[in-house]
């Protein structure tokens, strides 16, 4: 877990030299005015698409097609240059924003030529990526580009070094890079998911978010639940019965030790951290019925949030931590209700199915993915946080638990559509879902920090 | 502070190495419904073996789907239960609450804890001392039949008292 020194290591240390084009790379306002006048002069028209961008909010988005090209090694190498492209289209893939196109390339790319950009638009592709590497002892360097096809323009050049154990994390931050670049925000394929055990064993497990990497986080033989990283990714927060009732937990990832969060008579449940990580919201009973309170880092009572006779659960914090939505079935079945943290009246926002479960607030701040109740089973769904555009992103077995990744691009979640309950992935309109963990597992809480 | 904690972490971790988990799963049988009342027990400490048959003796309360109140054949096992409990007052009790499957874990959370206060405020209404009494909510992960149908889920929306001295 001392990712910190590890990170140190995949940070992308410079732009890659592209001699063709070097003093243009450090000006890339330039460059592109550049490009679009030179493109004005051949076209006699402004170009409509100046730069390579995804414009995810455009509801009619057209799959941007994307080739990898299998990644070239120097010599022989332990490593195989596909299995390297491989994670990349699979990152990328799972966005649901592109259309991984396979092209082989005539020409064998490498470090130094310059792609031939006709034989990549003439199939239609927008953009390119490349990438080589060398393997020294234990030391790999990796290098990965990204093109602009139409512009005929390098977009960006990372090169990484490590160890050859870390060739999954350099590929996904090149992606979380790729992301950023064309979304500006960045990816979240360097992050973890943890979740429980759904077996004779609920200790707490945490994965890459696309299920390699498997660790068991927990030992101590109990039920556990309700797995939540901390925002800084340095503690996980999680309730488990290992003094044989329902108390907060806190376990430090750096040194694996264990603090009691909250251990009030009752339940102690459903612990989620405020965005800035100063405070958790919780479920509590000690004071009879289950309410919403926040709770400092140290376990001390800040306030309560709700009253009334509803069992009150499942907090989630707005992104600017300014309200937060929970469960409660008050009006007597359980319903999504949001609360100011400062205080006020909550107001229901589900109205839609007769059981509503298992908020969680998108990062980007418009929609709650929740489980509703629906022809018997539950299905994950959305909402826009004024209680519009519902929308149900499954279909097949139940499906509950969603969690955002930190961009709010994707969602884990657990489904038992194939039999076992297993932890899925799927992109935040719902058109792509895998399976990603190879153990039975629910409660999945993605990380908010890369590793 | 943190040594504190950090104490009070080791403890409880050496405690959980030497306990199994709290599931009832073992112990509860939920077709053993007894008929008449046991014999009786004395006011004093009772003995292992005179515990056990007051666990065996206490019958189970069951639930409907989402709900925590108490149905009439529910109320009828507490009263049987209350006097029970009555005859051996220093026999501590904690409610046991459990749903089904169906619902999110945590959702669940909440209503076994319900479940269990609602058994309690009515053992309570009956006349047994509240500080004898104590709630765990184990949600859904604690069933006592796997099954993914009704009869099992049945089963297992119930809630447990499970008495020590």
């Amino acid at each position: 877990m001392n990712n910190d020194n590890i990170l140190s290591d995949l940070v992308p240390i410079r732009s890659i030299h592209y001699k063709p084009r070097l003093w243009l790379l450090h000006f890339p306002f330039l460059t592109r005015t550049l490009f679009g006048f030179l493109l004005f002069l051949v076209l006699g028209t402004f170009p409509c698409e100046g730069k390579l961008v995804i414009d995810v909010e455009n509801p009619n988005l057209a799959k941007m097609p994307i080739s990898i090209q299998d990644f070239v090694a120097d010599a022989a190498s332990p490593l195989n240059g596909s299995d390297l492209a491989a994670i990349l289209k699979n990152d990328l893939y799972l966005t649901g924003l592109f259309q991984i196109v396979e092209v082989h390339a005539p020409v064998t790319p490498n470090s130094t030529s310059e792609p031939d950009f006709e034989v990549w638009s003439r199939q239609g592709i927008q953009a390119l990526i490349l990438g080589n590497f060398h393997v020294r002892g234990d030391e790999l360097v990796l290098e990965a580009r990204l093109y602009d096809v139409p512009l005929r323009k390098l977009e960006l050049g990372k090169r990484f070094t490590g160890q050859i154990g870390d060739h999954r994390r350099m590929i996904h931050r090149f992606g979380d890079l790729v992301m950023e670049r064309l979304t500006s925000v960045p990816g979240g394929f360097s992050t973890r998911i943890a979740f429980v055990g759904d077996s004779q064993s609920r200790e707490v497990y945490s994965m890459d978010f696309d299920g390699y990497g498997l660790k068991q986080m927990t030992r101590n033989g109990t039920i556990n639940l309700s797995p939540e990283w901390s925002p800084d990714g340095r503690s996980i927060i999680f309730t488990s019965y290992m003094n044989k009732k329902p108390d907060l937990w806190l376990m430090d990832l750096t040194t694996q030790r264990l603090f009691p969060l909250s251990t009030r008579t009752g339940i102690n449940a459903s612990g989620r951290y405020s965005p800035d990580g100063s405070l958790i919201g919780l479920s509590m009973s000690f004071e009879g019925i289950p309410k919403i309170y926040m709770i400092s880092t140290q376990g001390q009572i800040i306030k309560r949030l709700t009253a009334g006779r509803g069992n009150d659960i499942s907090p989630t914090w707005s992104p600017d931590g300014s309200t937060i939505a929970y469960v409660s079935d008050q009006a007597g079945s359980p319903q999504i209700y949001t609360v100011p943290v400062s205080g006020g009246q909550p107001r229901r926002l589900t109205f839609q199915s007769n059981y509503n479960t298992d908020p969680d607030w998108s990062p980007l701040g418009d929609l709650l993915a929740f489980s509703a109740r629906i022809d018997g089973r539950f299905q994950v769904c959305t909402i826009r946080t004024d209680g519009t555009d519902f929308r149900v992103l499954t279909d097949k077995g139940s499906n509950q638990d969603p969690a955002w990744s930190p961009d709010g691009r994707m969602m884990a979640f657990s489904s038992n559509r194939d039999g076992k309950t297993l932890i899925y992935i799927m992109d935040a309109k719902g058109q792509i879902q895998v399976p990603v963990s190879s153990l039975t597992g629910k409660g999945p809480a993605w990380s908010r920090t890369s590793q | 502070m943190l040594s504190r904690y950090l104490m009070h972490g080791m403890i409880v971790l050496l405690a959980t190495l030497a306990l199994v988990s709290g599931c009832s799963r073992k112990i509860v049988r939920p077709n053993q419904v007894p008929q008449g009342p046991v014999a009786p027990f004395g006011a004093g400490q009772i003995s292992e073996q005179e515990l056990q048959g007051v666990q065996a003796e206490l019958r189970i309360v069951y639930f409907d789907y989402d709900k925590y109140s108490l149905s009439p054949e529910a109320q009828t096992a507490l009263q049987y239960n209350a006097e029970l409990l009555k005859r051996v007052p220093n026999v501590n009790v904690v409610s046991e609450g459990h749903c089904d499957e169906r619902g999110t874990s945590e959702y669940n959370l909440a209503l076994g804890e319900r479940r269990a206060r609602s058994v309690v405020d009515y053992l309570v209404g009956l006349g047994i001392v509240p500080n004898r009494m104590t709630t765990v909510s184990y949600g859904s992960e604690c069933p006592v039949d796997p099954a993914h149908n009704e009869a099992a889920w049945a089963k297992n929306r119930r809630v447990f008292l499970r008495v020590s001295r």
